[in-house]
């Protein structure tokens, strides 16, 4: 008897299970669809009401966060891992800040979901396919206009504009998380360089430079000199394939493009194209110096750009190139680990190119993620003021003011703080990233991920001599008019 | 007493239910939800248009798909010849009589096999690094500097050395499927064939090989199915590159769904993967089947086919004569 109930009761289980399981995935579905349909409305109202009110109420109040009546939990997925925060400013003031909300609203449980980055744009990526975003989620500019489309992400327009740090923020920073003139996200973390030459100067004193050159012909100069100490002149990692997009020709090509011919691509209008001969020059001068040059270590489309940061650390490069990401951890290491390259490592904008005419002293930065809320909280006005809320918390004065303090580092409010109480490494690096250098645009945060894709997979074959870049240019042409004519 | 402990039909019934009911959940739901989407134009989120067999018309012109294709076919044919292969090899040394301790053969034979996709993925880039690699430092300990390469970067290379660690870590795990059917072998035959002085290699070749035939082609079936699935490691060493020198189906179908967001055409990738992993296994079982029937019993089959053809015309016409008779 008992096994005829136990067997009875494991079937029935079973197939509840399976029924909940579906039943569920079709409610949603049905429940998405319906959202989508009135989730502009739902989200206007909610934005004006609960938006304007959390604003209010965040502004009349330094301690934004204390007057949030919701009760219940709010579903985050962000990367700024325990490890990732060590030593790298961003990800350790997003995660005190989170930490210091949640202390202030007690009545709220965080639900966190905390990847690497790497897992996290997956993990986003299908979330958003299955409609299922989190509440609160770090939103890719680049994802900003096809899930606006797609209705996944709420309007912060009015809250953004009303909220009590609107005249601290750097608008700019804003630009890749805008559709139809409405904004989606709270640009978020830092805003960090997407390329910098990081360099030893006691090792080009001694090949002859004060400083890092100004020219590529002047570091292919220097190149033979590296050469015969054994050691590669520059370091790249591009086993990942967006390296090469996001830490060099998305500055490189401003060298020969200037900064219209990128807006224009931004904008769809028409007036510039992927195959336009500035891009296609610039591609060419990439390909150069990576296949034609010894200038690179020859194994950069196999080393990650990790494995290369660790060829400069132990010294068997004389400079690197890469991202804010990786001058954190190259100050990390090396602060205490070695002192001497530590006191030696200056920073360099990218060289100039021969034949680009529109060379200024460009570095690409941004913020390339924002606080983004999912399109379904405005269901509850309650839970979204306090979505609202916490995105503010996490962008705003409180944030920027702890990663001034102790990192030198900008966010979207700015900051002020005694840039002469941080070391040297630090202020040269605050100089490069925020005073000394012009800023472009860090193309993969805009336009989409269906263009860079094919650009950067190409590009990869491009520098190893096995495409030329005329075929890619016109690859990538190809994509970015399939994704204009959806 | 008997009839009590035998559990009633609808119990058996319920029981069998719930794997049936996981099967059902957890493959056959996804391929139908996957053949759904492929029929639409589908960027992710709630918003899908439908687009008929548009995804598949595209399928079927994209180069980069059937590039893909062809190196999941290299993948199949180095796993056939290297895993099975070289574990046939394995189990007929480690069952010779020469052969000591074949437990720790068995087990340090089997142990890559228990090791994730990803760390081997590790394990074989630290092998093929260029500056530290053990396969550059060989090179150079040879006298062969000139010869290093940067391997991970070699399009021509590439799906050999991608193929390297798939055909290492798994020769353990067809090592022990063949080597206990070579166990189920009687000593007797193996003995009485070198009593009459087959070599080692003819014994192979004339008597295991054939006695283990259809153990041979359950692991070339669950061979051809691995490979065509394959990703992890390969995606750890190369993701796909150079380029897409190292692309297989799997990694095509991920980078379009979430790279590139095209979640319509990536299921269309997934259905294509389905089909296409079901007609190589079918083809090649057909083939393995051809190959391995010698001619002698392909005429034997004819001929009791044509015996058995002509029994049933001969019943037929005894019928309908009977009939008439009536």
């Amino acid at each position: 008897m008992k096994k005829k109930i136990v067997s009875t009761l494991l079937c029935a289980a079973m197939a509840a299970t399976m029924l909940a399981g579906c039943g569920s995935n079709g409610d949603a579905g049905t429940d998405a669809g319906t959202d989508a349909n009135t989730s502009t409305d739902a989200g206007t109202d909610a934005g004006t009401d609960a938006g304007t009110d959390a604003g209010t109420d965040a502004g009349s109040d330094a301690d934004a966060g204390s007057d949030v009546s919701y009760a219940g939990n709010i579903s985050i997925m962000h990367f700024s891992t325990s490890e990732e925060s060590e030593g790298n400013g961003g990800s350790d003031g997003f995660r005190t800040c989170l930490a210091k909300w949640q202390e202030e609203n007690p009545n709220i449980t965080l639900d966190e979901t905390v990847l690497a980055n790497g897992d996290y744009k997956t993990q986003i990526a299908t979330l958003a396919a299955a409609d299922d975003l989190p509440d609160v989620f770090l939103l890719q500019g680049m994802n900003t206009i096809s899930w606006a489309a797609q209705g996944l992400v709420y309007d912060l327009t009015d809250s953004i504009t009303s909220s009590p740090y609107a005249d601290l923020y750097n608008m700019d920073y804003l630009v890749p998380f805008t559709a139809d003139g409405k904004y989606y996200a709270y640009p978020a973390l830092t805003g960090g360089t997407c390329t910098v030459v990081v360099y030893d100067q006691s090792m080009w004193q001694a090949a002859g430079y004060d400083s890092f050159p100004t020219t590529w012909a002047d570091v292919e100069a220097a190149d033979a000199y590296f050469n015969d100490q054994g050691i590669d002149t520059l370091a790249f990692g591009n086993q990942g394939q967006w390296n090469l997009n996001s830490c060099f020709v998305s500055c490189l090509g401003y060298q020969y493009t200037g900064t219209e011919w990128f807006s224009n691509i931004i904008a769809g209008n028409g007036e510039a194209a992927f195959t336009d001969p500035e891009f296609v020059a610039a591609l060419t001068e990439t390909q150069r110096l990576f296949h034609d040059t010894d200038l690179f270590n020859k194994d950069f489309n196999a080393l990650t750009n990790e494995d290369a940061r660790e060829r400069y650390i132990s010294g068997d490069c004389a400079a690197y190139i890469c991202g804010n990401w990786d001058v954190s951890y190259i100050q990390a290491t090396l602060k205490d680990s070695d002192p001497d390259k530590y006191n030696n490592t200056k920073f360099a904008v990218l060289p100039q190119a021969a034949d680009a005419t529109k060379y200024e002293k460009f570095q690409n930065i941004g913020l390339g993620y924002g606080v983004a809320i999912s399109s379904k909280v405005a269901d509850d006005p309650e839970k979204l003021a306090a979505c609202i809320d916490l995105a503010q918390y996490l962008t705003g004065t409180e944030f920027s003011n702890y990663v001034g303090e102790n990192y030198a580092l900008g966010g979207f409010c700015g900051s002020s703080f005694d840039l002469s109480k941080f070391d040297q490494f630090t202020q040269d690096f605050y100089n490069y990233s925020y005073v000394d250098n012009k800023g472009c645009e860090i193309y993969d945060s805009y336009v989409d991920g269906s263009v860079w894709s094919v650009l950067n997979t190409e590009m990869q074959e491009m520098v190893n001599g096995d495409k030329d870049p005329a075929t890619v240019a016109a690859d990538t042409q190809a994509a970015y008019e399939a994704y204009l004519a959806q | 007493m008997l009839k009590s402990i035998k559990p009633k039909k609808w119990v058996i019934a319920a029981y069998l239910f719930i794997p049936v009911a996981l099967y059902i959940f957890t493959v056959f739901a996804p391929l139908v939800a996957a053949l759904f989407y492929s029929f639409f134009d589908w960027k992710g989120g709630p918003t899908k248009t439908f687009s008929g067999i548009a995804n598949y018309i595209a399928l079927f012109h994209d180069a980069e798909f059937w590039a893909s294709f062809r190196h999941n076919i290299f993948l199949v044919v180095a796993c056939i010849i290297g895993q099975i292969g070289i574990a046939f090899i394995m189990v007929m040394l480690v069952n010779s009589k020469l052969a000591k301790a074949k437990g720790i053969h068995r087990t340090f034979g089997f142990f890559p096999s228990t090791i994730s996709a990803v760390c081997i993925g590790y394990i074989w880039m630290m092998i093929y690094d260029y500056n530290k690699g053990l396969l550059n430092w060989f090179l150079d300990a040879i006298g062969k500097g000139d010869a290093k390469k940067v391997w991970l970067n070699e399009p021509g290379l590439i799906m050999l050395l991608v193929a390297i660690p798939l055909i290492w870590q798994f020769i353990g795990y067809y090592m022990v499927i063949l080597l206990s059917a070579v166990s189920s072998i009687s000593t007797e035959v193996l003995e009485s064939a070198e009593i009459d002085g087959a070599t080692g290699f003819q014994r192979a070749r004339y008597i295991v090989l054939p006695l283990v035939k259809n153990t041979i082609l359950v692991c070339i079936t669950l061979c051809i199915a691995g490979n065509m699935k394959a990703f992890d490691n390969i995606y750890v060493m190369t993701k796909g590159g150079p380029g897409y020198s190292s692309m297989v189906m799997a990694m095509y179908g991920y980078k379009v769904s979430f790279e590139q967001s095209n979640l319509g055409y990536g299921s269309c990738i997934s259905v294509g993967i389905f089909v296409l992993s079901l007609a190589v296994i079918g083809g090649s079982q057909a083939l393995l089947k051809y190959l391995t029937t010698d001619k002698y019993d392909r005429d034997e089959q004819k001929r009791l086919n044509q015996i058995e053809k002509e029994r049933r015309q001969a019943v037929k016409v005894r019928k309908k004569g009977g009939a008439l008779n009536v």
